[in-house]
C-alpha cells in the first residue's frame, strides 16, 4: 500500500532530485576516468606484461629476488635513499622552524629562497652540482688555494655527490611539508612552558620538539618515498658500479629492451611506493600535502 | 644557552643551508653568460654567445615549442579534468572521499620510471607514441594533482555565502557558480595550471619514451646535453629554463597577492 504512494509524492521532486544526487559522480567522472585510462591501466599492462616472459611464468619475478644485481641495487637505493632522507630532515628542520619564529618580511624572504630551487629542473639542480664538485670545480679550487689538499679532491661520481645533489633537490619540499606541520603546533604551549620556568632550550625540547614528531614522521615517509624514485641526479652524479634502482629499470627498458624484467622490478618498486605512501595516507592524510598554496 | 645565542645560532644555520640551497641556481645562471668555452666557475667573462647559439639552432628551438605544446595542453587537460573533482571533493559528501582524493593524488608518489615504462607499454599499440597529444595526456595525470590541491584550497577558504547570495536574488545555481565562485578560486586554479605546466616542462623519464627521437621537448634535449657536451650552451638553456620558472613565480605570487586584495 505505501509502496503505491511513494512514487506519487516522490515523482514530481525526482528529476532535481537525481541531478543533485548525480552530480558529485558527474563532477568526478572524467578526472577518474582519465587517471583510469591513463594511469591505472598502463599500469595493469606493466603488471601483466611481467608476467608474460617465456609465456606465462614468474621467471622475471625470480630472477629478480634471486640475482645479486638485484640484491645489490635495492640496498643502494635503500641506503641512499634513507641517507637522503634523514639529512634532508635534519637541514629543514631549522629552516621551518626558523619560519615559525619568524614574521613578515623575513618569513616571505626566507620562503623565497626555500621555493625558488624547487621551481628550477632536477636535471639542471643535479648538473650544477657537475660543475661544482669537479676537479676544477670552485670547491676544489678554494680547498686548494687555502692550501687544505694538494690534489683535487674526487667530490664526483660517489655517493657524496649523489646525496649533496639529492637533500638540495629534496629541501624545498621537506621544508614546506614540515613548516605546515608546525604550524599546527599550538603556540601557546610553549609560552605556557615559558610561564612556568622553562628557559627557551628547554622548552623548545620538552614541549615544541615532541609536538613536531608526527610531522617529521609524516615527512620523513613522504620523502624517502620520493628518494626511491631518483633516477637523473645518480645517473648523472653517482658511480656506474653503484646504481639505483630507477636507473636499473630505465637500462632493462630502454637499452637492453627486457620489458618483461623492466615491468617485474618496476611492478616491485611500485607495490613497495604504494604501501609506504597507503601508511602516509592512513595516518597524515594525503590531502593535506603542501596544504594548498603556503607559498 | 642564552635565548641570544640561541637566536644567532639559528640564524646562521639557516643562513647556511639557504646558501647551499640557492648556490646552484647561481652557478647555472653565471655560467650561462660565459664568454669562456668550458663550464667554469666563476666564469671568465660576460657574453651572450651561447644564449645567440640557441636561439641559432633550429633543434634548441623546436624543442622550446614542442615543450610550450605539451606543458600547455598537459595543464589545459589537468585544469578542465581537477577543477570539477576538487568540486566535487569540497563540496559534497562523498562516500569514500579518503580513497578517491588518494587515487588523484597518488600520480604525485608513483616513481616516475614506473609511470614512464607503464605508459609505454600501453601507448604503443594504441598509437600515441611519438605524438605530442600522448605526451601531454600522460603529463595531464601527473598535472592533476597540483590543480586539484590549489583549486580545493581556494574552494575550501571562499566565502559561500556569496554564491548562496546570487542564487537567492534569482540567479541559476550554475551561472551563480561561474560568475561569483569561479572568479573567487581563480588564483587557485591558475596557481595549479601553472605548476602542472612546470611539471610537464621538468618531466624527463616519460618525455624520454615518448618523445625521444625526434621532436625532443627542452628536458630531453637537455639531458642528452648534459651527458655529452661540455660548453656552456646547456647552462644557457638551463638558464632560459631558470627564467621561465622565476617568471612563472612571479606571476604566481602576483595571482596570490591579487587574491589577497580580493579576499581583503
Amino acid at each position: 500500500m505505501t509502496a503505491t504512494a511513494q512514487p506519487e509524492t516522490a515523482a514530481p521532486r525526482a528529476p532535481v532530485l537525481t541531478l543533485q544526487r548525480m552530480m558529485p559522480a558527474l563532477l568526478l567522472m572524467p578526472c577518474l576516468a582519465w587517471i583510469s585510462f591513463f594511469f591505472l591501466l598502463p599500469l595493469a599492462l606493466m603488471c601483466w606484461r611481467s608476467l608474460t616472459a617465456e609465456g606465462f611464468s614468474l621467471a622475471a619475478y625470480s630472477t629478480l629476488f634471486t640475482s645479486a644485481l638485484y640484491a645489490k641495487v635495492m640496498l643502494t637505493t635503500v641506503k641512499t635513499a634513507s641517507i637522503a632522507t634523514v639529512l634532508a630532515l635534519s637541514l629543514a628542520y631549522p629552516l621551518a622552524y626558523a619560519l615559525t619564529l619568524s614574521g613578515g618580511k623575513l618569513r616571505a624572504l626566507i620562503l623565497v629562497f626555500v621555493l625558488i630551487p624547487y621551481w628550477v629542473d632536477i636535471i639542471v639542480r643535479s648538473f650544477s652540482w657537475l660543475i661544482l664538485l669537479g676537479d676544477n670545480g670552485i670547491i676544489n679550487k678554494m680547498l686548494m688555494t687555502l692550501g687544505v689538499v694538494h690534489t683535487p679532491l674526487e667530490l664526483l661520481y660517489n655517493p657524496f655527490s649523489v646525496l649533496v645533489a639529492m637533500v638540495q633537490i629534496l629541501l624545498p619540499l621537506t621544508t614546506v611539508i614540515l613548516f605546515g606541520a608546525m604550524l599546527r603546533i599550538d603556540r601557546t604551549l610553549i609560552a605556557a612552558a615559558k610561564i612556568h620556568g622553562a628557559g627557551g632550550w628547554q622548552a623548545f625540547r620538552t614541549v615544541f620538539f615532541p609536538l613536531s614528531l608526527p610531522g617529521v614522521y609524516g615527512a620523513a615517509l613522504l620523502v624517502f618515498v620520493l628518494s626511491l624514485g631518483f633516477y637523473v641526479t645518480p645517473a648523472l652524479l653517482g658511480s656506474p658500479r653503484e646504481t639505483m634502482i630507477a636507473q636499473t629499470i630505465m637500462v632493462e627498458a630502454n637499452q637492453l629492451l627486457d620489458w618483461e624484467q623492466a615491468s617485474a622490478a618496476g611492478f616491485v618498486l611500485l607495490v613497495i611506493t604504494t604501501l609506504i605512501a597507503a601508511i602516509y595516507n592512513r595516518y597524515f592524510s594525503l590531502d593535506r600535502l603542501w596544504g594548498g598554496s603556503d607559498a | 644557552m642564552s635565548a641570544a645565542a640561541a637566536r644567532i645560532g639559528l640564524g646562521a644555520a639557516v643562513t647556511v643551508i639557504l646558501a647551499y640551497l640557492i648556490f646552484p641556481v647561481v652557478v647555472v645562471l653565471a655560467i650561462s653568460f660565459s664568454s669562456g668555452n668550458f663550464l667554469s666557475f666563476p666564469p671568465p667573462g660576460f657574453s651572450l654567445r651561447w644564449y645567440q647559439a640557441i636561439a641559432g639552432d633550429p633543434e634548441w628551438v623546436s624543442a622550446l615549442f614542442v615543450t610550450l605544446k605539451v606543458g600547455s595542453l598537459a595543464a589545459l587537460l589537468a585544469t578542465l579534468l581537477g577543477v570539477p573533482a576538487a568540486f566535487a571533493l569540497v563540496r559534497y559528501v562523498i562516500p569514500a572521499k579518503a580513497l578517491l582524493s588518494a587515487l588523484i593524488l597518488c600520480a604525485l608518489v608513483t616513481p616516475p620510471v614506473v609511470t614512464a615504462i607503464s605508459t609505454y607499454l600501453f601507448f604503443v599499440p594504441l598509437g600515441l607514441v611519438n605524438t605530442i597529444v600522448g605526451l601531454a595526456c600522460a603529463h595531464a595525470v601527473s598535472g592533476m594533482p597540483f590543480v586539484v590541491i590549489n583549486t580545493a584550497a581556494s574552494l575550501r577558504s571562499a566565502d559561500r555565502n556569496l554564491e548562496r547570495a546570487a542564487i537567492i536574488h534569482g540567479a541559476p545555481p550554475l551561472w551563480a557558480i561561474i560568475r561569483i565562485t569561479l572568479p573567487i578560486v581563480s588564483p587557485g586554479i591558475i596557481i595549479g595550471a601553472i605548476l602542472a605546466f612546470v611539471h610537464s616542462a621538468h618531466e624527463l623519464l616519460i618525455a624520454t619514451f615518448l618523445l625521444g627521437g625526434v621532436g625532443k621537448p627542452v628536458a630531453v634535449k637537455i639531458w642528452s646535453g648534459v651527458q655529452a657536451t661540455s660548453d656552456p650552451t646547456i647552462a644557457a638553456a638551463s638558464a632560459i629554463l631558470i627564467g621561465l620558472a622565476i617568471l612563472t613565480f612571479a606571476s604566481v605570487a602576483a595571482a596570490q597577492s591579487l587574491a589577497r586584495r580580493r579576499s581583503a
